[in-house]
């Protein structure tokens, strides 16, 4: 009855606890009709599209299927569940075989190799990234490819130091927050500081870039924003993560880029051990992706042509693995810490439509690349047919 | 170097009973694969200031290693031996610095994709020795008390949902001398069993005075001069511009109590492990939620006890976390409802970590909105999945635990 929990095989407990993704997917598909479940048949894959625009949410801060979409976390992203899952194909186990650090883990998402390098080192990712296919194959100007991310960690996520791609090919970064800093000295920081929060898992890293230029550059010629406007309306934001959104948007009035990737991390506040942060940052998450699938809707340019994929870089470790400490760290390398979800919505994806098949990670750019008609030559992964 | 390189001068640094300890079996050593033997030194180096349980721990493992042949040995160790380690983790001074070797050690498996080969041996090695040599049952059923919620009225939400399949819930308590009766059940059982680090007292505020000498205190308030120490520490790596997280890991690593404060003449062994929460714990500087729920979950891990009552405290209001390093913010406000959730998962968390010691299947556990009229009762006793609306004393529901 009271079982030791060491008894238990680590490995098959998390295992058993990624399955019950089935149960979630049964209640929640209640919303979309129980017919379509688990019944995809790859017979109508999309004709590939004009025009068409795709906007990536990635979380780099894992969540777990027990605080999202299993059947007690289900309270914790209402709008996932209820507004964007009837009108999605849902990947119901997205594995990630590699390191599960997140920028390497974002890079790996945004090459669809698995990345290798140090986590922490401000390098560029090895392999072509999905911007540098898209505007290379495609013939993209600069500012049709933008990523929004989270920390200064994460500004060489843009471009890879692949010759054959490489430099001037890649995306357009930008770090709200080294934005917000730039344009600060006038402001003072008191009032922001709650937007200027660091890395979670190593908070004391956080690598220099160059001076502020840039950023002020980017803030009027790109964003159309003044400092004046910029810092006040900064002052009504919660979080990094809203900051984020906010330039998101921004950016999809001003410059409508085809391809928009932006990288979510408030989550990751769990590496601090408290439990009330980490469900607080999974609940705006929530909140920030339906918000950025309505900016969709709302915008003609992108209103009725984009494909948009919400999707975790990984988990976290299970409240089984005795190696681990539950949600505060995803270092064991269980299942559920590799095992995640994906979904995705726009024209010509089938709704209400759950796949169950293990699928991985790397597979995100070779059917992004499907979907906008360049090759991810170098990516490991292989296209989502279902979506493709 | 290679481990049959090894010999007994090898451990001449190491302190009195771990180089003893090394000494004796040098032998076993010199056979293990390099993916492994640095990881048994990472312990063998701590001896001296190791938890009984730990020590008899690794006695244990080791007296199971040198009972079985050349032969067993290699096969119950295939799945290390397959694990590559490149020359230049091999040249790294292993024998005296296991901690950094692990790190390097860990990096490399996640880079190489072999951290799940790794997993493998390390759970195939673990379940043959822990079967072979099972840990022995406590001298008295296990008994966790957590106190939850100090400074909140009310929960948001509904408590002990994670616990409430394995136990009776309680609504109607009566919180009257709750804390007195607690006090009392940790004293007498601290008195009638005596053995060294078996009964623990953690709390995330300041420490109440106890009457028994037997019990182990660890207090956030009462570190709060180490937890000072170290973010002065991590302060200097961040402030020198050179420092990335492995060289503030090192430091953290290299870190001794007398480093921080803390007095090792009269117990060497908990100084120790205080220095190990504040530097091996994330976030235990910084939030006493998050200090409470690590230190018990060690505590249980390593000292395996048979009395641990954890007092959870409001932790701080979040920060930037850099501010919240920077020990500038000593007046913070507190968070009370989300230490409040914060702990009810600390409950939960503590009641795992018990349950993988021996003796689980006797073992009791209480939970109790303190001062409040909520708790939940965990034990054989106890109806498993079972709301209650008795009135119930704190004192009734300890002595339901039995």
């Amino acid at each position: 009855m009271y079982d030791k929990l060491n008894l238990l095989d680590p490995r098959e407990a998390s295992r058993r606890i990624a399955w019950s993704r089935r149960d979630f997917l049964r209640s929640a598909a209640g919303v979309a009709g129980a017919a379509s479940l688990f019944s995809f048949a790859p017979a109508r894959a999309l004709v590939q599209l004009k025009n068409q625009k795709v906007v990536v949410v990635t979380f780099g801060g894992g969540a777990r299927d027990e605080e999202t979409f299993a059947p007690e976390g289900q309270e914790n992203v209402p709008n996932l569940v209820k507004t964007l899952f009837p009108q999605s194909t849902f990947y119901a186990q997205v594995v990630n075989r590699g390191i599960l650090g997140h920028y390497v883990a974002t890079a790996s998402l945004a090459t669809g190799v698995y990345e290798t390098f140090n986590n922490f080192a401000t390098v560029p990712p090895e392999n072509p990234t999905v911007f540098e296919y898209f505007r290379k194959d495609l013939k993209r100007p600069l500012h049709d490819a933008w990523v929004v991310a989270p920390s200064n960690g994460f500004n060489r996520i843009g471009e890879s130091d692949n010759r054959a791609y490489g430099s001037g090919l890649g995306a357009g970064v930008i770090l709200p927050k080294h934005l917000l800093q730039a344009a600060l000295p006038a402001h003072g920081t008191i009032d922001y500081a709650h937007l200027l929060r660091d890395n979670y898992e190593t908070p004391f890293y956080t690598p220099e870039l160059a001076g502020s230029e840039v950023e002020m550059q980017q803030l009027e010629d790109i964003l159309k924003l003044s400092v004046n406007d910029f810092v006040h309306h900064a002052m009504s934001l919660a979080s990094p993560d809203e900051l984020s959104v906010y330039i998101a948007k921004q950016l999809m009035r001003q410059m409508a880029p085809s391809l928009l990737w932006i990288t979510l991390h408030d989550i990751d506040i769990a590496h601090s051990g408290t439990y009330s942060l980490y469900i607080d940052g999974i609940q705006r998450s929530d909140r920030l992706c339906l918000e950025i699938w309505n900016a969709i809707e709302s915008n003609p340019e992108y209103k009725g042509r984009t494909t948009m994929f919400i999707l975790p870089d990984f988990g976290r470790d299970s409240d089984i693995d005795a190696g681990g400490n539950g949600f505060q760290h995803h270092r064991t390398g269980d299942t559920l810490s590799r095992t995640t979800w994906m979904m995705v919505l726009g024209p010509g994806v089938r709704q209400g439509i759950v796949i169950d098949r293990p699928v991985q990670s790397i597979d995100l750019v070779p059917t992004i690349g499907a979907r906008l008609g360049f090759s991810a030559r170098f990516s490991k992964g292989v296209p989502l047919t279902e979506i493709a | 170097m290679q481990p049959s390189e090894l010999t007994a001068a090898s451990f001449t640094l190491y302190p009195p009973k771990a180089r003893a300890f090394a000494v004796a079996n040098v032998a076993v050593l010199q056979q293990l694969p390099l993916a492994l033997v640095p990881l048994l030194l990472r312990e063998v180096i701590a001896y001296d200031v190791r938890f009984p349980a730990e020590q008899r721990m690794l006695d244990d493992q080791f007296a199971y290693l040198r009972s079985r042949s050349r032969d067993e040995r290699d096969r119950l160790l295939r799945g290390f031996v397959s694990i590559s380690v490149p020359e230049k983790l091999a040249a790294m001074d292993w024998v005296h610095q296991p901690q950094q070797f692990s790190e390097a050690l860990t990096a490399h498996l996640w880079a190489t994709h072999q951290m799940d080969a790794f997993r493998a041996a390390a759970d195939e090695y673990a379940a043959a020795w822990r079967e072979a040599k099972p840990d022995p049952e406590p001298a008295v059923p296990r008994l966790s008390i957590v106190l939850i919620g100090q400074g909140c009225s009310s929960s948001p939400h509904p408590l002990f949902r994670k616990l409430r399949p394995y136990g009776t819930y309680f609504s109607h308590v009566d919180p009257a001398n709750g804390w007195d009766v607690i006090v009392t059940t940790v004293t007498v059982r601290a008195t009638k069993h005596q053995e060294k680090y078996q009964h623990w007292y953690i709390d995330g505020g300041e420490a109440a005075d106890l009457p028994s000498r037997g019990v182990s205190v660890v207090s956030y308030a009462g570190l709060a001069p180490a937890r000072s120490a170290i973010l002065k520490r991590m302060r200097t790596v961040i402030n020198s511009g050179n420092g990335g997280p492995e060289a503030l890991r090192t430091l953290l690593a290299q870190t001794h109590p007398e480093d921080i404060g803390l007095d090792v003449r009269n117990d060497a062994t908990l100084a120790h492990f205080k220095t190990s929460i504040l530097t091996e714990g994330s976030g235990t500087q910084i939030f006493s939620t998050t200090f409470a729920q690590w230190t018990a979950r060690e505590a249980l891990r390593r000292a395996q006890p048979v009395t641990m009552l954890v007092r959870f405290a409001p932790r701080q209001r979040q920060l930037p976390m850099n501010e919240l390093l920077s020990g500038q913010h000593l007046v913070n406000e507190t968070d009370p409802v989300g230490s409040l959730i914060d702990a009810d998962m600390g409950a939960y968390y503590t009641w795992i970590n018990q349950q993988r010691l021996s003796g689980a299947e006797k073992s009791n556990f209480l939970a109790w909105f303190e001062g409040k009229n909520e708790a939940i009762a965990i034990g054989p006793s106890v109806p498993r999945g079972v709301i209650s609306p008795s009135q119930m004393t704190i004192e009734k529901l300890i002595a339901m635990l039995g």
